[in-house]
C-alpha cells in the first residue's frame, strides 16, 4: 500500500530536479515575510510582559527595569514592520461621508473590507498548512534515504480517514481563529470593551446629515441587543455604521470580537491543561507499569479517590479556594484553571494509558534492557514511552474538547476566567435572558461554535485512533471527552 | 477467586478511596490558602475580633490541625454533619441533605432511564442497518448530541418549551399534565399519587433529557458497535442456518448478547450525571444537592461544600460497587480472571 502511493506520487512530481527543495524553502520565506512583523510584535510583546511581571527584586531592580525598557522599545519597533494581515493594512472601520466610504480598505463598505481580511487570514493559514504538507511529502519522497517507515502507514491511514480529516479541518480553523484573533475581529477588545470610553470614532449621522464623532462606549449603549425592539443582529450594521458579523452583546459590544478573543483563552487553557495531564498521566502510568505491585495499587487508589470527586464539583471548589491567591491572578485566572484541570483530569488519561503501558512493560526488550543494567528511568523513557505516546495523542484530543466544554461551563456559572476577559461560556450566560426574544443570537452562536469545535476534537481523536491502532475502539475515552458532565 | 471474595475485595478497596477523597477535601478546605472562618463572616464582621473568634471556634479551627482532622473525619463517619453557617443559616445539614437529595435522585433516575430508552434502541437500530443513510444520520446525530454543552442545551430547550404556545397552540405547562411552571423543583411530597407522580415527572423531564444527553450519545455508539460485533458471531450464523425466524434471531440472539457490554457503561455514566447536575439544576432552577453545592461554593460556606463533597464521594463509590456487583451477575468470568 505504501509502495503504491509513493509510486503514484512520484508520477505526479512537478519537476524531478534537485531545486524543488529550494523552491519550497523560498515559498516558506515568502510566507514568513508576510507575517514577520506580527510574529516579531508577538515575541517582543511576550518578553515585555515577562519583564513587567517580574516582582521587584531589590538589587537587580535597575537591571530589570532597563531590560523591560529595551523590550518595550523592541516591541514598538516591531509594530512598525508592515504586515499583510493586520487591521492597519486592511482597515474595516470607516464612515460614510454622504457620498462614499472613508477610511475603509479601498473604499469598500466595512462588511466587505472585513470579509476580505478574514478571507486573507484563512487563505494565508491554509497556504501555510499546504506548504507544510508539501514539505512533508518532499521530505518523504526525495530527501529521506529510506523508502518506507512504519509511521508512513499511520499517516496514510489518517489521510484516507474522512471523518478524522474533517476533525482536523475544524480544529485547524479554530486554532487559526485563536492565533489571528486580533486581526479577525471587526474591532479590538481594547477599543470596544476594555477602554471604550477613551476611543473616539467618526460616523455618519443621517438625521443631521453630517459626519460626527462619538466615544465607542457611548455608541455601544445605543447598539445593545436586549430584546426584540433594540437589537443588532448578525451580519448587520448598527446605527453608527459599525459592522457586526455576529451581532452585539447585551452591553452593545461586538460579539465576534468577543468570541475570537475568547477562543484564545479556551485554546490556551485546553492545551496547557491537556499537556500537563498527559505528562502526569504518562509518567505515572510508566512508573506503575514498571514497578507494578504496591506502587500500581497505590496509584489505582489515588486515581480512584480523585475520580470519586466529580470533576466539575472539584473544579468549582478549587477555583473558589484558589481565587484570591497570587497564582489565581495570572492571565485572568486561566493559568490556575489549567493547573486544576490537569490535577483533576489526569486520572481519566492515566486509566486509558495504564493498560498499554502494562503490556509494553512485559515485552522482552524491557527485560533485556533491565538485564543490561540500564537505569529504570532510561528504560521507561526510551523503551516504553514511545509505545504509549499514540494513546496520549488520542485521549489528549478528546480531553481537549471536554476541557473547552468544562471551561465554558465554569464561566457560564461565573467562575473561572475573571470577567473582563472574554470567554465563550460567559457570552452564553449574558444572552440567557434574551433567548426567547429577538436577540436570540447571543446565546445561540457561542453554543453552536462550542458544539462544532468539540465535535471536531472528537473526530480528530477518532481519526488518530484509527490511524494509530486500527483494531481498537476507545469507548472508554468517552467519559474523557465530556469535561465532567458540563 | 470466587465472586464473593471478588466483591469483598472491591468493597475493601473502596474504603481507602473514600478516606483519601475526604482527606483531600479536608486539606483543600481547611489547610488551603483561604481561611474558612473569614469566609463565613460578612464584610463588617471580619474586623470584629469577637465574631471572628466565635466563627473559628464553631469550625473548630482553634484546635491543632491533627485534632481537627480526626474530629472532622469522625463527624463525617458518624454522619454528625452539624449545622450550616451561611446558606439556610443554622439548619441541620443532615436535614438539608435529606430534603435536597431526593430531587437530585429523581432527576438522575429519569436521565438514566431516558438515555437508556432512547440511546440503546437507536444504537441497536443503527447497528442492525449499518452503513445505510439511517445509520449515518443516527450516528452523526449521536456524535453532535454528545458534543453539545449541557448548560447551553438546557437554555435552548427551555426557550423552545417556552415558545411552544406560539408554535402548536398549547403551552408546555398545560400539555397533557398541567404543571405550574416550565422550570423549577419537582414536588416530591405527592409522589405517591398518580397525579403527583406524573406532575413531578413532567417537571424534571426537560432537565433529565439534557442531563442524559451525553450518556445517550455514548450508549448509542456502544450499542451500535455491540450489535455489529454480535451479528458477526458464529452462533448467529448457526441460528440462521438452523432456520430461526428473523424476528427471533434479532430479539433472542443478537440484541440480548449486545446488551452485555452496555450495562457497565450505563452505571459509569453516573459520574457524568452527578457532575453535570450542578449546571443543569442551576439552569432549570431545581433545588437539588448540585444546586446546593454551587450556592454553598459561591457564598463561601466552605464547610458545607466539604460535607457535600463527602456525600458525592459516597454516592460515586456506591455506584462503583453496584457496577462491580452487576458485572459479576452479567459476566461470570469477571471474578475468575484473578484480576
Amino acid at each position: 500500500m505504501a509502495g503504491a502511493t509513493s509510486d503514484r506520487e512520484r508520477a505526479s512530481t512537478v519537476r524531478p530536479t534537485g531545486s524543488t527543495a529550494l523552491v519550497w524553502a523560498g515559498a516558506g520565506v515568502a510566507l514568513f515575510a508576510l507575517e514577520a512583523g506580527a510574529l516579531a510584535t508577538f515575541l517582543t510583546g511576550m518578553v515585555a510582559d515577562l519583564f513587567a511581571f517580574v516582582p521587584p527584586l531589590g538589587p537587580a531592580q535597575p537591571a530589570v527595569a532597563t531590560l523591560a525598557e529595551w523590550a518595550n522599545a523592541a516591541q514598538s519597533a516591531a509594530r512598525e514592520v508592515p504586515t499583510l494581515l493586520s487591521r492597519e493594512t486592511i482597515p474595516n472601520g470607516g464612515y460614510w461621508n454622504g457620498r462614499r466610504w472613508v477610511g475603509t480598505f479601498l473604499g469598500l463598505e466595512p462588511a466587505l473590507a472585513w470579509a476580505v481580511r478574514v478571507a486573507l487570514v484563512y487563505g494565508y493559514a491554509f497556504a501555510c498548512a499546504g506548504w507544510a504538507i508539501l514539505g512533508y511529502r518532499l521530505y518523504r519522497r526525495e530527501i529521506r534515504p529510506t523508502d518506507w517507515s512504519p509511521r508512513d502507514d499511520v499517516v496514510d491511514r489518517f489521510r484516507s480517514h474522512t471523518w478524522g480529516k474533517f476533525g482536523l479541518l475544524v480544529v485547524f480553523m479554530f486554532v487559526v481563529m485563536a492565533v489571528f484573533a486580533p486581526a479577525l475581529g471587526p474591532t479590538t477588545v481594547e477599543q470596544n470593551m476594555r477602554e471604550s470610553y477613551s476611543h473616539e470614532f467618526s460616523y455618519w449621522n443621517s438625521d443631521a446629515g453630517e459626519v460626527q464623532t462619538t466615544l465607542v462606549g457611548q455608541a455601544n449603549l445605543q447598539s445593545q441587543s436586549t430584546g426584540t425592539s433594540s437589537r443588532v443582529m448578525p451580519f448587520t450594521y448598527d446605527d453608527y455604521n459599525r459592522y457586526h458579523p455576529f451581532g452585539t452583546l447585551p452591553t452593545g459590544r461586538d460579539l465576534f470580537t468577543f468570541i475570537a478573543t475568547g477562543s484564545r483563552i479556551s485554546l490556551i487553557i485546553g492545551v496547557l491543561s491537556v499537556g500537563l495531564s498527559a505528562l502526569l498521566a504518562a509518567s505515572l502510568a510508566l512508573v506503575a507499569a514498571y514497578y507494578r505491585g504496591r506502587v500500581d495499587l497505590g496509584m489505582v487508589l489515588l486515581s480512584d479517590a480523585v475520580m470519586a470527586m466529580p470533576q466539575l464539583l472539584l473544579l468549582i471548589m478549587l477555583t473558589q479556594v484558589l481565587a484570591e491567591t497570587w497564582i489565581g491572578g495570572i492571565y485572568s485566572g486561566a493559568f490556575v484553571l489549567a493547573l486544576i484541570f490537569a490535577g483533576t483530569g489526569w486520572t481519566y488519561m492515566w486509566r486509558s494509558v495504564r493498560g498499554p503501558a502494562l503490556q509494553v512493560a512485559q515485552r522482552q526488550w524491557v527485560d533485556a534492557a533491565r538485564s543490561f543494567g540500564q537505569k529504570p528511568r532510561v528504560i521507561m523513557r526510551r523503551h516504553m514511552l514511545p509505545y504509549i505516546t499514540g494513546y496520549l495523542l488520542i485521549y489528549g484530543s478528546m480531553t481537549l474538547g471536554g476541557a473547552i466544554i468544562a471551561i465554558a461551563g465554569l464561566s457560564f456559572l461565573g467562575l473561572g476566567v475573571s470577567p473582563p476577559t472574554p470567554e465563550w461560556g460567559r457570552a452564553i450566560n449574558l444572552g440567557q435572558d434574551y433567548v426567547t426574544t429577538g436577540s436570540w443570537h447571543i446565546s445561540l452562536i457561542p453554543g453552536l461554535l462550542i458544539t462544532i469545535v468539540v465535535t471536531g476534537f472528537n473526530a480528530l481523536g477518532d481519526g488518530v485512533r484509527d490511524a494509530i491502532d486500527p483494531q481498537s475502539d476507545s469507548a472508554g475515552g468517552a467519559a474523557a471527552g465530556r469535561g465532567g458532565g458540563a | 477467586m470466587s465472586r464473593l471474595t471478588y466483591v469483598a475485595k472491591r468493597f475493601l478497596l473502596a474504603i481507602p478511596v473514600v478516606w483519601l477523597g475526604t482527606t483531600m477535601t479536608w486539606f483543600i478546605i481547611f489547610m488551603g490558602p483561604i481561611d474558612p472562618a473569614t469566609r463565613l463572616l460578612s464584610q463588617g464582621q471580619t474586623r470584629n475580633p469577637a465574631a471572628y473568634r466565635a466563627a473559628q471556634e464553631q469550625l473548630g479551627l482553634n484546635t491543632p490541625p491533627l485534632e481537627h482532622y480526626l474530629e472532622y473525619m469522625t463527624n463525617l463517619l458518624t454522619f454528625d454533619l452539624g449545622q450550616t453557617f451561611l446558606l439556610y443559616q443554622g439548619s441541620s445539614v443532615n436535614a438539608l441533605i435529606l430534603d435536597f437529595l431526593p430531587r437530585t435522585l429523581w432527576l438522575g433516575f429519569w436521565s438514566v432511564l431516558i438515555a437508556v430508552l432512547i440511546g440503546v434502541p437507536l444504537g441497536f437500530y443503527a447497528g442492525m442497518r449499518s452503513n445505510t443513510v439511517a445509520d449515518y444520520l443516527a450516528s452523526f446525530g449521536g456524535i453532535v448530541w454528545r458534543a453539545m454543552p449541557n448548560f447551553w442545551l438546557a437554555i435552548m430547550l427551555l426557550a423552545l418549551l417556552g415558545s411552544l404556545q406560539g408554535m402548536i397552540g398549547v403551552s408546555w405547562q398545560q400539555f397533557l399534565v398541567p404543571i405550574d411552571a416550565i422550570s423549577g423543583s419537582p414536588d416530591m411530597s405527592r409522589i405517591g399519587t398518580v397525579d403527583g407522580f406524573l406532575a413531578a415527572t413532567k417537571k424534571v423531564l426537560p432537565a433529565a433529557i439534557v442531563l442524559g444527553s451525553a450518556s445517550m450519545g455514548n450508549e448509542m455508539r456502544i450499542g451500535r458497535t455491540a450489535v455489529l460485533e454480535v451479528r458477526n458471531e458464529d452462533f448467529v450464523d448457526m441460528a440462521k442456518a438452523k432456520g430461526v425466524s428473523d424476528r427471533a434471531l434479532v430479539w433472542k440472539h443478537v440484541l440480548r448478547n449486545a446488551l452485555v457490554p452496555l450495562v457497565p457503561i450505563i452505571t459509569s455514566e453516573a459520574f457524568l450525571l452527578i457532575g453535570g447536575s450542578v449546571l443543569v439544576e442551576t439552569v432549570f432552577g431545581i433545588n437539588g444537592i448540585g444546586w446546593l453545592f454551587y450556592r454553598a461554593a459561591i457564598q463561601g460556606d466552605l464547610p458545607l461544600v466539604g460535607t457535600l463533597m463527602y456525600v458525592f464521594i459516597l454516592m460515586i463509590v456506591g455506584i462503583n460497587l453496584i457496577q462491580d456487583l452487576l458485572y459479576t451477575v452479567i459476566d461470570p468470568r469477571v471474578g475468575l480472571e484473578g484480576a
